[in-house]
């Protein structure tokens, strides 16, 4: 665990000036680091207890990462799916690409691409598991997870073949504060 | 009042004497010299603060807690001294089997840090703009008035064993008070948004209200907690992601999202007490069977009734036309099967894996995939 995430300034870390590659462990770091910035807002959320893998299939390979929650921090990233997490969300990158030129264009995901819509039928991305009590874990902490892959609009990132997500669009916020 | 005292206090000479001398400063001080352990809890996690868990030690915890619960009869807090004369309150559940789950002390951590509020959490003004197509708008409406009505019996029913089982279980007795205040909540937001949709409440469903009433008339809290932590909430909270997926707006897919985080935690209790029965009393599988064999039936005619199953097609196939109904049957029927074998998944879980065998619904559930697989 970074220490330095959860007791130095939050807002420090936030370096919204780097871009990152997507898929790519400094993406999910990106990631941890906006959520450290944003430390109020999901205490506010409550616990925040899960681990879980990421999974982006695409031509030519596989890339996975795991990240894991405690309390209210994202305490860990990682390469790979470790072997005892609660649930792995997969799906092809096209997916994830749609998923996350959403959110980077919303600000957050709308109707169409909130996570649950996303992997409710298995349409677009998927929900790996083995234990249901693990697999519940995602909808116990849905509100979360999902402001959690919402912070995404906050980073700069690119896609492998070069392209980056389309620019934010001024939209009035989907969630009430 | 049909509960008396066997003292008239103002009578009684003793009573006036020790009250008359300790407000002359004359202090009696026997419960200061009662010998007690003398605890050290301190947080294990300092990040999450001091939890239930950071007071599992001796004399006070929750993991030597015997089976049967013979010593305290009375609200006496576990681990207080008990002096004589301490009231039999009858608690209706004296045996930790009956109620105990693993993490239960967890889901009430959690429960207590998740909470939140109908009135300020959801973007109530964004959905005065959102216009909904009539028939959209009333199937969401008669859909909500379905939740509205499920979830008041869900916060009647923990509710009502709340005050029934034996003060020692202390943590599940908080638990399910959390429970009773998260269905309030759903009750309000369910009401709240079919008023602000519009159309307001529309029917009240009958086979639901039987399948309600076989619910919060268990005979027993372990029944109770099958049927209504697992079962019913199970099937709920697959309905509450097929309505997040569904739900016509941001702020609806929220409201969603917020319900479904509290019925996962129920759920997961649910899942943990079953499993805590059947390692610690596997002689109930036969009585859990018999249990699930009618709440299935219940479960049946109440999910699949004309008012709850005709709004899901409708929302799901977005409107009216023949191409929305065929559409939105398509989907419901993929919700039904993921909700069925969701529930049928967890019982495994938990220790029942020959419940499919058993189950009517299971059969019902695979000739529907079938019909599924042959329109396909």
């Amino acid at each position: 665990m970074d220490r330095a995430l959860f007791f130095g300034d939050p807002f420090a870390l936030s370096s919204p000036a780097v871009v990152v590659a997507f898929p790519s462990l400094d993406f999910f770091r990106a990631l941890q680091r906006e959520l450290a910035a944003e430390r109020e807002r999901f205490s506010r959320l409550g616990f925040f207890d899960t681990t879980f893998g990421i999974r982006v299939v695409r031509d030519g390979g596989v890339a996975e990462f795991t990240v894991a929650f405690e309390v209210f921090d994202c305490v860990r990233v990682c390469d790979g799916v470790e072997p005892d997490v609660d649930f792995v969300i997969e799906g092809p990158l096209g997916a994830w690409t749609d998923m996350l030129d959403n959110i980077h264009e919303l600000g957050a995901a709308d109707t169409a691409h909130s996570l649950n819509t996303l992997t409710h039928f298995g349409e677009s991305l998927k929900v790996r598991y083995d234990d249901p009590d693990g697999h519940d874990k995602l909808y116990r902490f849905a509100e979360s997870v999902q402001e959690w892959l919402d912070l995404s609009a906050r980073v700069d990132f690119r896609y492998p073949d070069g392209t980056t997500p389309p620019p934010r669009r001024d939209v009035p916020r989907r969630v009430a504060r | 009042m049909s509960y008396l005292s066997t003292t008239d206090f103002a009578d009684d000479p003793a009573f006036v004497d020790r009250f008359t001398r300790n407000m002359r400063g004359d202090l009696d001080l026997s419960w200061m010299k009662v010998e007690r352990e003398r605890p050290t809890c301190r947080p294990l996690n300092e990040r999450r603060g001091l939890t239930f868990r950071d007071l599992d030690v001796d004399g006070y915890g929750f993991t030597e807690m015997p089976e049967l619960i013979r010593g305290n009869r009375s609200f006496a807090p576990r681990g207080a001294a008990m002096p004589d004369g301490l009231p039999d309150l009858q608690a209706d559940v004296n045996r930790k089997s009956d109620v105990w789950a693993y993490n239960v002390e967890g889901y009430y951590e959690e429960a207590m840090s998740r909470q939140w509020n109908t009135t300020t959490d959801i973007p109530w003004a964004d959905l005065d703009r959102a216009e909904l197509p009539e028939e959209i708008g009333k199937a969401y409406a008669q859909l909500l008035t379905f939740l509205t009505e499920v979830e008041m019996i869900a916060t009647d029913v923990p509710a009502k064993w709340m005050g029934r089982l034996n003060a020692d279980f202390f943590e599940v007795k908080n638990f399910i008070a959390t429970q009773a205040m998260d269905e309030a909540r759903h009750a309000e937001v369910f009401r709240k948004r079919a008023l602000t949709t519009g159309y307001g409440l529309m029917r009240a469903s009958l086979h639901n209200e039987h399948n309600l009433k076989f619910l919060r008339d268990a005979d027993s809290f372990a029944e109770s907690s099958l049927t209504l932590h697992l079962q019913a909430e199970g099937m709920v909270l697959t309905l509450f992601r097929f309505s997040e997926y569904i739900a016509p707006t941001e702020a609806d897919k929220k409201l969603f999202r917020l319900v479904m985080q509290d019925e996962a935690r129920h759920v997961g209790y649910g899942m943990q007490h079953l499993k805590w029965v059947m390692d610690n009393a596997p002689d109930k599988r036969e009585t859990i069977h018999r249990h699930l064999d009618e709440a299935e039936n219940f479960v049946f005619g109440a999910g699949y009734a004309t008012e709850v199953l005709e709004p899901f097609i409708i929302l799901a196939g977005k409107g009216l036309k023949k191409e929305n109904i065929e559409q939105g049957v398509r989907i419901t029927n993929a919700f039904q099967l993921k909700q069925t074998e969701e529930y049928f998944e967890r019982l495994a879980k938990c220790g029942l894996p020959e419940r499919r065998e058993r189950s009517r619904l299971w059969k019902f559930v695979e000739l529907n995939r079938q019909a599924v697989a042959n329109l396909s």
